[in-house]
């Protein structure tokens, strides 16, 4: 890959000044996704005031307000919050895994192998449900990033640059699959236009259940290989003269991408950007440690998810945007800005 | 009128006489290549008189199908559309040859090598554009604005292809049926309030429509239900704001050719604010389906919902 | 000393070899092209058309249909192939391609207006498409501009831009009629299926004059793929000559897509297959001209016979130039280890 790491040319200051601005950040961005989990539930298209939300959820009552926050604003707020949280740590996974800062999860196939798998569903099954199609979502990221992962590994293991290309190759080749098939079909073509967009409103409860315990395997997962993706950062033979166990480090953490990111996929549809732009921004907070760029891409992701859900419901209201669409126009200004304001950015 | 005085062996004669250098003149006529002007959205078209192998790509394909006319060439029809033929129609749709799914995509070669003599197209103005003078080289091709009015293309294409009286047929069985219902109803028609709520496209995420379809104008001006006029297109609401519905005597919902709830407005009929409204318990909504692809045949189906619907509600208290 | 140069001999033969054989195949690709198709012809009625033997709808069909359809595939196909190797050099990313300054997404986004709100016609659709191309290439180059250009600044603000308009593109696709939305989505995909002389002629005028630049900016894109530095000492004005490579580059996606919207994958695809063909360490520009062509040529042809109706050519590319690319990394990678 010709893009390198950012290699943080922190300043070799007092690693007090650091760690304190790292608990800052850490509280800053708990309160963020406190107030944004709050807001979610507050705000919508419907104006509901604040007592009436408060009996909706201690008191509910036959009330169309009551409905509005127990059918609608609380299941998606409560999808925001995992699929936001995933699609965060495995955008953190990924880029520290093939050392790209600007990785995204899709970039194994896992969106192209969801959305090959529940074009098929739709176009050559009939399967017209969600409830339906996710676990084609699912199964399809899965079976995807397995094929990029033995496309991507070589006898001595797995390298990060064949892969990701690996990835690129098998997205376009299932990308341009997906096209086709829903290129002839015109009501396949109708309902992906749809899925593809991204929402989190609409997912019954349900059908969050079972993923969230995946959900919670891959976070314990991605957890435990955070100290050897560090070690790796400095290069794969420093990281083994360490002793970390290459093979073992890369499978466990693909696992946890392809959980999480397929998850995520299968509940809320491919919703770009915020598994990027997160943990790349949480890197320029943080440094390069895994351990804070997971904790900061789990509060952070979410936020960003929910801020960008309220905004899709208040800016048409009463009518709404799905999430997908608004999360670049919420994160893209301020990846933008950063970048702008960066001095040493790498490369 | 006319029987009686075909009892006089001279009419007969003369009838017999008519008929026959009809036949001959159409013949001829044919023959020779005698053609009609069609005044088209593309201009003026020199269309054959008598066309016998017509093609039809995009909006199209619907109108002449509705009309029983048996296409030699087709672009796709959508499932919905298709279903909402008639199984002769349905049979003339799959006896034709398939072009492309979209017509801007279509195989303009295998056109070509079924030398149509008249060719009907219904596609937004970029897609014909870059087809034109292609088209033009096939056959004489008649151009129906993909945004015009339906009765105008459908009026178009039956004078183009000789089935003007199949037409008026079709506009006079609805009318009646039209009639029937505003009489059977008239109570109903004057004392409720309706509204029509719709998501029968999976694009329209996260919300629904009010009085959105192409049904609504519909029977707001041919029946004249009290169903308020949000402009073209209705209005999206978020799926939150369902409890607007509960304003409403009885809700017109979207149902498919079978009958069933479409899947694209299920999620909202199961969740517990749609059982909550006041229509929903006491029983006063109305499955309806309105076929996409206009039509008098497919207005007709839409018609007999409305019917059975209006028929399944619970007497006024 | 004679190993040495019969080594260097060798390479050049090799890319010698390679140049012609891909100059060979796209030849016969073209001629193949142009004797089939849905409408029955034989050898003899083509070449009697071409030499002018045939009237009417034969005619037609092989003069005003194939022929410019050839032409296109090989022009564009160049074209793609050398804007493509020119960012992979400039960027030193094998995964660059325009698109990383948000070229494709602007120039869908302007073509989505102009079909979906205007309605208009195919001049003002290639005309929508160049304006919101170069308008967002424009931007993205302004708001990474901070004292210069600097890589991975502009593929940032780039990334960036091109998430925002690719989810404009997305929300007008849910908004349109399902026929709108098809076809802009056949736009959007890249087809052939428009292209008339036109275009061809139009866009090959401005296609053959860029490719010329193109030669002339060759020399200092390869001195700067061995670092900034050693082309600065070498007489290279980098700043110049890196926005040189940007404007050439873009120009020449730009005159495809405005032809026949955002044919993808041959940018990326043909300068590493051409650098992989030829064992090459650098990326130069004649083979990744052919070896767009040749892709283009092959997809085109595929998309016509594949299934039982037409494709737009932009899937397949995408799934040949995908697969054959993911071969030859395979390959590589066992070969490697």
């Amino acid at each position: 890959m010709g893009v390198t790491p950012v290699t943080d040319k922190e300043p070799p200051a007092p690693l007090i000044a650091l760690r304190r601005r790292r608990f800052a950040g850490l509280v800053a961005a708990l309160a963020a996704l406190t107030i944004v989990t709050v807001l979610s539930v507050m705000v919508g298209s419907q104006a509901i005031a604040p007592s009436v939300v408060w009996d909706a959820l201690f008191n509910p009552s036959d009330d169309f307000d009551h409905f509005a926050i127990s059918d609608f604003r609380l299941p998606r707020t409560i999808v925001g919050l995992a699929v936001g949280a995933a699609f965060g740590i495995s955008g953190a996974l990924i880029q520290a895994l093939t050392r790209n800062p600007l990785a995204d999860p899709g970039i194994l196939g896992v969106n192209a192998g969801a959305s090959f798998a529940v074009t098929v569903a739709v176009g050559l099954l009939g399967v017209s449900d969600i409830r339906g199609y996710m676990w084609f979502a699912f199964v399809g990221a899965l079976v995807v990033t397995i094929v990029v992962l033995a496309l991507g590994s070589t006898r001595r293991g797995q390298s990060p640059v064949v892969m990701v290309l690996a990835g690129v190759c098998v997205g376009a080749v299932l990308g341009g699959a997906t096209s086709a098939l829903t290129m002839t079909n015109p009501d396949a073509f109708d309902q992906m236009r749809a899925w593809g967009a991204g929402s989190i409103l609409g997912r019954p409860l349900e059908i969050v259940w079972p993923v969230l315990p995946l959900l919670g395997v891959a976070l314990v997962l991605a957890l435990i290989t955070s100290r050897s993706l560090n070690a790796m950062a400095l290069g794969d033979e420093l990281a083994a003269s360490q002793g970390v166990r290459l093979v073992r480090t890369r499978i466990l953490s693909v696992a946890a991408i392809t959980l999480l990111a397929g998850g995520a996929t299968a509940i809320a549809g491919p919703i770009g950007f915020v598994g990027l732009m997160v943990p790349h921004v949480a890197r320029w907070i943080v440094g390069p440690d895994q351990r804070w760029i997971f904790a900061y891409s789990v509060l952070l992701a979410p936020s960003l998810l929910l801020a960008s859900d309220v905004l899709g419901r208040v800016v048409m209201a009463p009518s709404e945007i799905p999430v997908g669409i608004v999360t670049a126009f919420v994160g893209a200004p301020v990846l933008i800005a950063l970048v702008r304001r960066r001095k040493a950015s790498g490369l | 009128m006319i029987i009686p005085s075909l009892r006089r062996p001279t009419a007969v004669l003369t009838a017999a006489l008519l008929g026959v250098s009809l036949v001959l003149s159409a013949a001829i006529g044919a023959s020779a290549q005698e053609t009609r002007t069609i005044d088209a959205d593309n201009g003026t078209i020199e269309a054959p008189a008598n066309p016998q192998r017509i093609a039809t790509l995009g909006r199209a394909n619907g109108s002449f199908l509705a009309l029983g006319g048996k296409p030699i060439a087709v672009t796709k029809l959508r499932q919905g559309d298709f279903d909402a033929l008639l199984e002769d129609q349905q049979a003339a749709y799959e006896a034709a040859t398939l072009l492309g799914t979209s017509a801007s995509e279509a195989d303009l070669e295998k056109l070509a090598s079924l030398k149509p003599d008249l060719i009907f197209i219904s596609v937004p103005n970029a897609d014909f554009e870059q087809m034109k003078e292609k088209l033009e080289a096939i056959a004489p091709t008649i151009l129906l604005g993909f945004h015009s009015d339906w009765k105008r293309r459908v009026e178009v294409v039956a004078e183009a292809s000789n089935k003007v009286d199949v037409l008026n047929k079709q506009k006079a069985d609805y009318d009646q049926q039209v009639a029937a219902i505003k009489t059977k109803y008239a109570e109903t028609i004057k004392n409720d309030t309706f509204v029509e709520v719709g998501s029968g496209e999976f694009s329209k995420v996260a919300v629904f429509h009010l009085n959105g379809s192409t049904c609504t104008e519909v029977v707001r001006a041919d029946v004249g239900l009290d169903i308020a006029d949000l402009g073209e297109g209705g209005q999206s609401r978020s799926y939150e704001q369902i409890g607007a519905l509960a304003d409403y005597d009885v809700i017109l919902y979207p149902v498919d050719h079978k009958g069933n709830v479409t899947e694209a407005f299920r999620p909202m009929t199961e969740s517990s604010a749609w059982q909550a409204l006041p229509a929903v318990k006491s029983g006063r909504t109305v499955g309806i389906y309105c076929p996409l692809d206009r039509s008098y045949p497919g207005n007709s189906r839409y018609m007999e919902s409305l019917d059975r619907g209006l028929a399944a509600l619970p007497k006024d208290e | 000393m004679v190993r040495r140069r019969r080594l260097g001999l060798r390479i050049d033969l090799r890319s010698i070899v390679v140049c012609v054989a891909l100059a060979v195949a796209v030849i016969v690709l073209a001629l193949v092209a142009l004797a089939t198709g849905s409408y029955q012809l034989s050898v003899g009625q083509v070449v009697s058309a071409l030499t002018g033997g045939e009237a009417g709808l034969i005619h037609e069909i092989v003069v005003e249909w194939r022929l410019p359809r050839m032409t296109a595939t090989v022009v564009f196909g160049a074209a793609l192939g050398v804007s493509g190797a020119m960012f992979q050099s400039l960027t030193r990313n094998p995964l660059a391609s325009p698109d990383v300054i948000g070229f494709d997404s602007g120039s869908y986004t302007g073509a989505l207006i102009v079909i979906m709100l205007i309605d208009g016609g195919y001049l003002e659709v290639a005309g929508g498409a160049l304006l919101g191309g170069i308008a967002t290439a424009m931007l993205v180059y302004v708001l990474a501009w901070r004292r210069g250009v600097q890589g991975f600044r502009l593929i940032v603000v780039g990334i960036g831009v091109s998430a925002m308009l690719t989810s404009v593109n997305t929300w007008m696709m849910l908004r349109a009629d399902l026929e709108v939305a098809m076809s802009a989505a056949a736009w959007g995909a890249g087809s052939l299926n428009a292209v008339s002389w036109d275009q061809v002629a139009l866009g090959g005028a401005l296609i053959a004059a860029l490719l010329m630049l193109a030669g002339v900016l060759s020399r200092p894109m390869r001195q700067m793929e061995l670092g900034d530095d050693t082309a600065a000492s070498q007489g290279v004005r980098i700043a110049d000559a890196r926005l040189g490579l940007i404007v050439v580059g873009v120009a020449l996606t730009a005159t495809v897509t405005a032809a026949s919207g955002p044919i993808a994958f041959i940018a990326l695809a043909a300068p590493q297959i051409a650098r992989r063909l030829g064992r090459t360490a650098g990326i130069t520009l004649a083979p990744a001209a052919l070896a767009g062509a040749l892709l283009l040529g092959a997809a085109d042809f595929v998309a016509q016979h594949i299934a039982p109706t037409p494709l737009p050519v932009g899937l397949i590319t995408v799934m040949i130039g995908g697969g054959y690319l993911g071969w030859l990394l395979f390959i590589e990678a066992r070969r490697r280890l």
